[in-house]
């Protein structure tokens, strides 16, 4: 079939074919040459994960604007206009947003970052690398069979996260909520099938040195493995509930290694290869600088790893690790925006493309949005700015810069590149070249009006909170004020994330229509090339291009050339060691002297977490609570984490001390205030007001909360309270006879009964006794008093 | 970068049909990357390693004394006893901070204009622990009602608490309506006095 031809050599016609290239000084002498072979690329796993992402990209923008709606629907209703209130029906329409247990903010938006992170862009990942890995290597994928288990595997696995997410089975740690049963399923699925695949075609590979996509590839698979093993080291509790291994402020800086380098070796360095194979591909143009790749490769990959506590500044985190990871942010500047660089120059002389190829159109706005976003980030970093911002909506609009501008353009771009070829499409091209480059604008304006008005509505938030008048109070005193202020930003982000996702959808009509237009049967191409022969010298190391120098001088001239770097990119298995001994290292220097080291020594752990004596641990039925919280999402509102700032301490008390964590495993010092934080929320409202509360949030005029009756009528279960007790008593925390027998339960069901009394007392609801709403009320009544309560005579469980 | 791209050197490799340029790293790159090491190392020099920098907390404290010494550097101290509650009372200036104070800790319970909510409503006759101006204070300060209504001395100072309890007395009769009486009623304050100058 000519069409089918057409589109299969993507050769630049200026690229050379020919094999006379051993007077080249980079190219060494292939001494026995190994037979030639013949082999075929596995195509049919790409166009599955093609689909995947097709699917999971509808979805996860689908939860988004749902979730986006669930912030601005409950104002709505109230929104009185010219004396009417126009959007009353949205109140009873829309109720059961709120009031569906499975439904609350707070259960679906870890399932709209999961699967817009992990279905939507791993599928992409997967995707770019099944499809280059093998054209870069002359190679097929080493096992067909780890191939399909590995798409089959990540598939069950996001089915599996979309299933128990609403359900409450979470960890309660950002980006990393799933349970333990599915984070271990995650580690087989990403080493066992992807890695070992990956690795083995690398090391069956019929092309001697490894493409620059090839070693952003590796630097994303060794990583991710690294990070979210050791983020995930949990004690189970039960068939679907987990304890974090490590408590406060050591879960803390875990948490933002792993959550800051998800978004470097899960969002950044697989987009790079991505861009690294595709871009120069659809443009037909060399890479703008091969040095450039090795120097911002290696300096990402260094530097990257350290920048995680800018997540923790002004927090209990100690304050050089908050340093170090401002600097590091801003050391990384440079290093990211060498790929931005390099991706851009590599379309100079093909402009006049870029205005008619919608590909590379959704590859320079993508590029642009990736120099933006690590613009930002580092400057989101410095100290003085971040006390603004954090907390704030200006953190949303960053990462969905970063996410829809970055991750979803270049998968959008390498979709549209790649339909036409993974399916053999009969007129050579995409089903409808116009319906892309709709897409394109659509989505374009879709992410301003998404992010522009999100900045805003952080910057004013950031502003609001931190204001005073004359007097020296705050001038919005009341936190749902700085709420209802952002309630119109909120509208236009809806409008935004609608386009966006309309774009979404017309992506999937158009690569599911090109499928359409794929041949009865799939052509499989056979290549051909040589075996790698054992044997390879490489080209004579260069000498030094100083005269009047030291040796050292002389030694350093030679290693900036770079020679060396040539040797190791024939070299997988030593290239990728050096990468994780890259990463391992930068992370043990923050990670031993903070985490590992209090472990084992008093020092260290006065020196970064000092104990106070007067806290101590929950107690059972506050731990109960503390898990309903967890369930319930409540860290994706309200942070607990009262900053050393005067606004800060004003509205919400003494700041966090890093003792006062010593037994929450895992911490909830939330990244994003849509609600007020709640580090010293406990003794501050009457029993009876929060039962009140949280069964109909809106008796705050203006709050967007969901509620929680079901609380009122779910049982608690004792048995499972006593069970987690015992684990938590396993990681250290001195609960005493609490852990003997069904002690912690009894304890707990005394507990429960008196605050019922205590509620019905006051006049609230009666009959609470046993319910799951006794239990986040003795925990939310608990919060933050333990600083100025007097310390206990005996270390009995809690106070 | 706007350099003839016809003199930029080809490298003769190629993976799958992509060709590298062997172009320099940009300069300015280079200059922006090691400024900002540069930058790092003597920031982190100077804020990690000089004991005498600042840290977060001593920034804190700082903005703590200064504003204390804004508001209340005139008057020092404030004892809480009736003689200091009852003047104050008459004081627009501390009393419009304790209006601050009473929005953004108490108005969340006891409703912004003090007619009640789940707390008690301020501005009837009745009242639950209260029979004397002090007594505000007290309940200001040790809480009451079991955890209903909390205590608040770790959390408003004491000059804080005496003008709160000054404002709240004040709050009484400023409304009608809310909250039905809890308590009993109790004579009447003695009236505000005149205003201060500032």
């Amino acid at each position: 079939m000519s069409a089918t031809s057409s589109v299969t050599s993507d050769r630049p016609v200026h690229a050379p074919v020919n094999s006379q290239i051993d007077h080249d000084p980079m190219h060494g002498v292939e001494v026995r040459p190994g037979p030639i072979e013949q082999f075929t690329y596995d195509d049919a796993v790409v166009r599955k994960f093609t689909f995947a992402i097709l699917l999971w990209g509808v979805v996860a923008m689908l939860v988004g604007l749902l979730v986006a709606l669930q912030l601005v629907l409950p104002v709505a209703a109230e929104t009185v206009i010219g004396g009417v209130r126009p959007f009353a029906w949205m109140g009873t329409t829309f109720a059961f947003l709120y009031e569906t247990e499975w439904l609350s903010f707070g259960r679906l938006r870890p399932l709209h970052t999961n699967a817009a992170i992990f279905a939507f862009g791993g599928n992409a990942i997967f995707a770019a690398v099944y499809y280059s890995t093998q054209r870069l290597c002359k190679a097929r994928m080493w096992s067909d069979t780890l191939s399909n288990l590995h798409f089959w595997g990540w598939q069950a696995i996001i089915v599996a996260a979309a299933l128990t997410l609403p359900l409450g089975f979470t960890q309660g740690k950002e980006y990393a909520e799933l349970e333990w049963p599915i984070d271990l399923a995650i580690a087989v699925v990403w080493v066992g099938f992807f890695g070992v695949n990956f690795m083995m075609t690398l090391l069956t590979r019929r092309e001697r040195h490894m493409y620059v996509a090839l070693w952003f590839y590796i630097a994303t698979i060794a990583t991710v493995a690294v990070l979210h093993v050791f983020n995930s080291l949990a004690i189970p509790a039960g068939a679907l509930k987990s304890y974090s291994v490590y408590a406060g402020v050591q879960d803390a800086m875990v948490q933002w290694w792993y959550g800051h380098n998800a978004v470097a070796f899960f969002l950044t360095t697989p987009f790079l290869g991505l861009m690294y194979y595709f871009l120069p591909k659809a443009a037909e143009r060399p890479v703008y600088s091969y040095r450039l790749s090795i120097v911002h490769f290696w300096s990402l990959v260094f530097i990257y790893i350290w920048a995680g506590p800018h997540h923790l500044h002004y927090t209990a985190l100690p304050q050089w690790a908050s340093t170090l990871g401002m600097l590091f942010s801003l050391m990384l500047w440079m290093p990211s925006w060498g790929g931005m660089i390099n991706g851009l120059l590599t379309l100079r002389g093909a402009w006049n493309k870029v205005a008619a190829d919608p590909v590379l159109k959704f590859f320079v706005v993508g590029i642009t949005f990736y120099g933006m976003a690590t613009f930002e980030g580092p400057m989101l970093s410095i100290k003085s700015i971040n006390a603004l911002s954090h907390y704030t909506d200006w953190t949303i609009a960053h990462v969905h810069g970063g996410a829809l501008g970055w991750n979803g353009f270049m998968t959008f771009g390498m979709l549209y590149w790649l339909a036409p070829r993974l399916f053999q499409s009969r007129t050579g091209g995409l089903w409808s070249k116009r319906m892309a480059e709709s897409h394109f604008w659509i989505g374009t304006i879709g992410i301003l009006l998404y992010i522009v008005p999100i900045y805003w509505a952080g910057i004013t938030q950031g502003l609001m909170w931190r204001a005073f008048d004359e007097s020296g109070a705050l001038r919005f005193p009341d936190f749902v004020e700085t709420v209802m202020k952002v309630m119109p930003m909120y509208w236009l982000r809806v409008i935004g994330g609608s386009m966006f996702l309309l774009g979404m959808i017309l992506c999937a009509v158009n690569i599911m229509m090109t499928w359409t237009l794929r041949p009865s049967r799939y052509t499989e191409h056979v290549q051909s090339a040589p075996a790698l022969g054992p044997v390879y010298r490489d080209p004579p190391t260069p000498g030094s291009r100083l005269h009047a120098n030291t040796e050292f001088g002389h030694k350093g001239d030679v290693f900036l050339q770079g020679r060396w770097h040539r040797t190791w990119e024939r070299l997988p298995v030593k290239f990728t060691v050096w990468v994780v001994i890259a990463v391992v290292v930068a992370s043990a220097l923050e990670l031993v002297p903070m985490v590992v080291a209090p472990m084992f020594s008093t020092t260290w752990r006065e020196k970064n977490i000092p104990r106070i004596a007067s806290v101590q641990p929950y107690t059972p039925l506050e731990l109960a609570g503390r898990d309903v919280y967890v369930a319930e999402g409540c860290y994706n509102c309200h942070s607990q984490m009262v900053r050393p700032i005067w606004a800060e301490t004003k509205r919400y008390g003494d700041y966090s001390k890093p003792g006062e964590f010593a037994y929450d495993h895992p911490f909830q010092w939330g990244s994003r205030r849509i609600g007020p934080d709640l580090a010293r929320i406990g003794g501050l409202r009457s029993y009876q007001w929060h039962v009140e509360h949280l069964e109909d949030p809106r008796m705050v005029p203006g709050s967007i909360m969901p509620a929680y009756k079901h609380l009122s009528t779910q049982k608690l279960d004792y048995n499972a309270i006593q069970r987690r007790v015992n684990a938590m008593a396993m990681m250290g925390v001195p609960y005493g006879d609490a852990v003997k027998g069904s002690n912690a339960a009894t304890m707990a069901r005394e507990q429960s009964e008196s605050i019922a009394a205590e509620v019905a007392t006051q006049g609230g609801p009666t009959g609470l006794e046993d319910t799951k709403m006794t239990a986040l009320v003795a925990y939310l009544q608990r919060l933050g008093t333990d600083l100025h309560a007097p310390p206990p005579a005996d270390a009995g469980a809690g106070k | 970068m706007s350099r003839n791209k016809a003199a930029d050197p080809l490298l003769n490799h190629e993976y799958d049909g992509i060709r590298e340029y062997d172009n320099p790293t940009p300069g300015w790159w280079h200059v922006l990357f090691l400024l900002s090491i540069v930058f790092s190392f003597f920031y982190f020099l100077y804020y990690e390693v000089n004991p005498e920098s600042a840290t977060n907390e001593s920034t804190l404290l700082a903005a703590r004394v200064a504003e204390t010494k804004r508001i209340f550097g005139a008057v020092g101290e404030l004892s809480p006893d009736e003689a200091t509650i009852q003047a104050m009372r008459g004081n627009a200036q501390f009393l419009e901070v304790a209006a601050g104070i009473f929005i953004g800790n108490c108005a969340q319970c006891h409703g912004r204009d003090g007619t009640g909510g789940t707390g008690t409503n301020l501005t009837d006759d009745e009242y639950k622990n209260v029979n004397r101006l002090e007594d505000i204070y007290s309940v200001i300060t040790r809480g009451a009602g079991g955890q209903a209504m909390p205590a608040w001395d770790n959390r408003l100072s004491q000059n804080e608490r005496v003008i709160l309890a000054a404002y709240v007395a004040n709050l009484r009769g400023s409304a009608t309506g809310g909250k039905g009486p809890e308590g009993k009623a109790i004579a009447p304050w003695p009236p505000i006095p005149a205003p201060e100058k500032n």
